[in-house]
């Protein structure tokens, strides 16, 4: 069951100020409040207070997240494993929804509406943030059929013709089109490790997304199916607001231009990528990013 | 220079940092040997000393280049970040300096041979005396500068800073006394070029010290101080007034 316990008044939606975690919980395992910047002059996703709980609040795996995600940047969110950034990551489209027993309190906006409304429909908030995973997942379809399965849901396309476009614009901006214009009826799960990939990406940016949100999205890839995805990944930018969740800190520094250090489900930082990689303030990120955490 | 607290995860890495910073105290030794030995030359007007001194600036050499190999490598194998990253470009940094020091000191030396073996009328200890007094000013600097980087002390580097402020103010001071002893008599003339040379050599070598200090303010920190005055990175770092 998800439950949000912050209702927000859409008049006054900007004014919620985030809360620090020392003063509400007092200071945790070297942890006390976020260092850094969580600000952005123009954010898309305004996140505040933001906590999870699974096994009805047995395990605490999100405290009192605060930060903003801003238009056309690509936030990377680092951490150990069970820091909690994949957790996070699932707030911002209510993919947690869809766990027994896990529960979601604090404010998540989306261009200042509140995506965990009671009013708000999952299924379109999915669409404008779309999602790509750690493993490629295409439908057991062929390659057209696997973009063209969102707009056609969501009733994107008037004609075939239409659909045909978005087809071929999304594998494009996938940077897939020229590998696989001629084969658009082979099954997807028929290409490379790298190009399922990329066709998931293609099927999220079918529907016209504002957000995407990645989950590790080159884990399973090969070197230079990474650097394809990466250089995508700086190519969508200039369209969407990216989240990626990695665990390369290398490609966290290549493709992001903030980043946001989670630990024990604390964000224990967040800055400017460039800063995070040459001078972060927080000493729990400077022992993560330089190897000698734990 | 002291790696971070806590043991890497690869604790080759560890090594691998250990094993670049001693060779860096290694050339830094020898830096400050390589003037003391040379000055002691002239003093003893003793050519086959500077000769030694003279030889032994390779070894400064070939270590700046072992370092600069080692510190590749890391970066290739390694790519450090944030402090590690800071650490190794430091690194780079200090063995060009530490380099660069050897070879004023080797200009010291090339001085003696030059006195002393050529028609050279030999110059009287009383013109040399300024460049014994500032070689014994600027080893103390550079020693204070390694001795900074090793514990990486910002105090004691900005105390480096703050020397060669006086350095510069006593380089101009010898110069105007230097020009008196041209004036007094004439003769001197040949030798005063010779001696300016080997004041400026000493001058450079204390900017080197200098140059260290300000690395290590960039290793501890992340502030480049480089171009800043000595107020000025004061406030920067929050070091109280002396």
């Amino acid at each position: 069951m998800t439950s949000v316990s912050t209702v927000i008044d859409s008049e006054n939606r900007d004014e919620i100020a985030p809360v620090s975690a020392g003063d509400r919980d007092g200071p945790q395992d070297g942890f006390r409040e976020t260092v850094g910047d969580i600000y952005h002059p123009r954010p898309r996703l305004t996140c505040r207070n933001v906590d999870v709980c699974y096994d009805n609040g047995a395990a605490h795996a999100i405290r009192n997240v605060s930060l903003d995600i801003g238009e056309m940047e690509v936030l990377a969110m680092i951490g150990p494993s069970g820091c909690g950034k994949s957790t996070f990551l699932r707030c911002l489209n209510r993919m947690n929804d869809t766990i027994d027993g896990c529960e979601v309190t604090g404010s998540i906006r989306l261009d200042g509406e509140e995506i965990y409304s009671k009013d708000l429909d999952v299924v379109p908030l999915r669409a404008r943030v779309g999602m790509v995973f750690q493993k490629p997942n295409p439908f057991p379809k062929s390659i057209y059929e696997n973009v063209a399965y969102g707009p056609r849901i969501h009733g994107l396309a008037a004609n075939k013709a239409e659909l045909d476009e978005v087809v071929e614009s999304s594998l494009k901006r996938a940077a897939l089109w020229g590998e696989v214009c001629d084969r658009l009826h082979q099954p997807g799960t028929g290409l490379s490790g790298g190009q399922q990939q990329r066709l998931c990406i293609a099927r999220a940016i079918a529907v016209s997304p504002e957000v995407i949100l990645m989950d590790e999205p080159c884990s399973a890839l090969d070197p230079i199916a990474t650097a394809k995805v990466e250089e995508l990944i700086d190519e969508l930018r200039k369209r969407y607001t990216i989240v990626i969740v990695t665990h390369s800190m290398q490609q966290a520094a290549r493709v992001s231009q903030r980043t946001a250090y989670f630990h024990l489900g604390n964000l224990v930082e967040m800055d400017e990528t460039d800063r995070i990689f040459t001078d972060p303030q927080h000493q729990l990120t400077e022992d993560y990013i330089t190897g000698r955490f734990g | 220079m002291t790696s971070t607290e806590t043991r890497h995860t690869v604790h080759r890495f560890d090594d691998e940092l250990n094993e670049i910073a001693k060779l860096v105290d290694q050339m830094g030794t020898i830096a400050v040997q390589q003037l003391r030995r040379a000055v002691k030359a002239l003093k003893k007007e003793d050519p086959a000393r500077a000769h030694k001194v003279i030889r032994r600036d390779r070894k400064l050499n070939n270590l700046d280049i072992e370092v600069d190999e080692k510190v590749i490598q890391l970066i290739a194998r390694r790519a450090p970040v944030a402090k590690d990253l800071r650490q190794i470009i430091a690194v780079a940094k200090v063995v060009t300096d530490l380099e660069r020091t050897g070879d004023e000191a080797r200009k010291i030396a090339a001085l003696c041979v030059r006195f002393h073996e050529s028609d050279h009328h030999v110059p009287s200890d009383n013109i040399l005396r300024d460049i014994y007094s500032m070689s014994k000013y600027v080893s103390v600097m550079l020693e204070v500068a390694m001795q900074a980087f090793s514990s990486l002390d910002i105090e004691k580097a900005f105390s480096v800073l703050l020397m060669d402020e006086e350095l510069e103010i006593r380089f101009d001071s010898i110069l105007r006394h230097l020009s008196t002893y041209v004036m007094e008599d004439a003769r001197n003339v040949g030798h005063f070029v010779d001696i300016v040379l080997g004041i400026r050599a000493l001058e450079r070598f204390g900017g080197h010290a200098k140059n260290i200090a300000g690395h290590v303010i960039f290793l501890a920190t992340a502030n480049d101080v480089r171009h800043l005055d000595a107020d000025e990175i004061r406030q920067l770092l929050d070091l109280e007034e002396e």
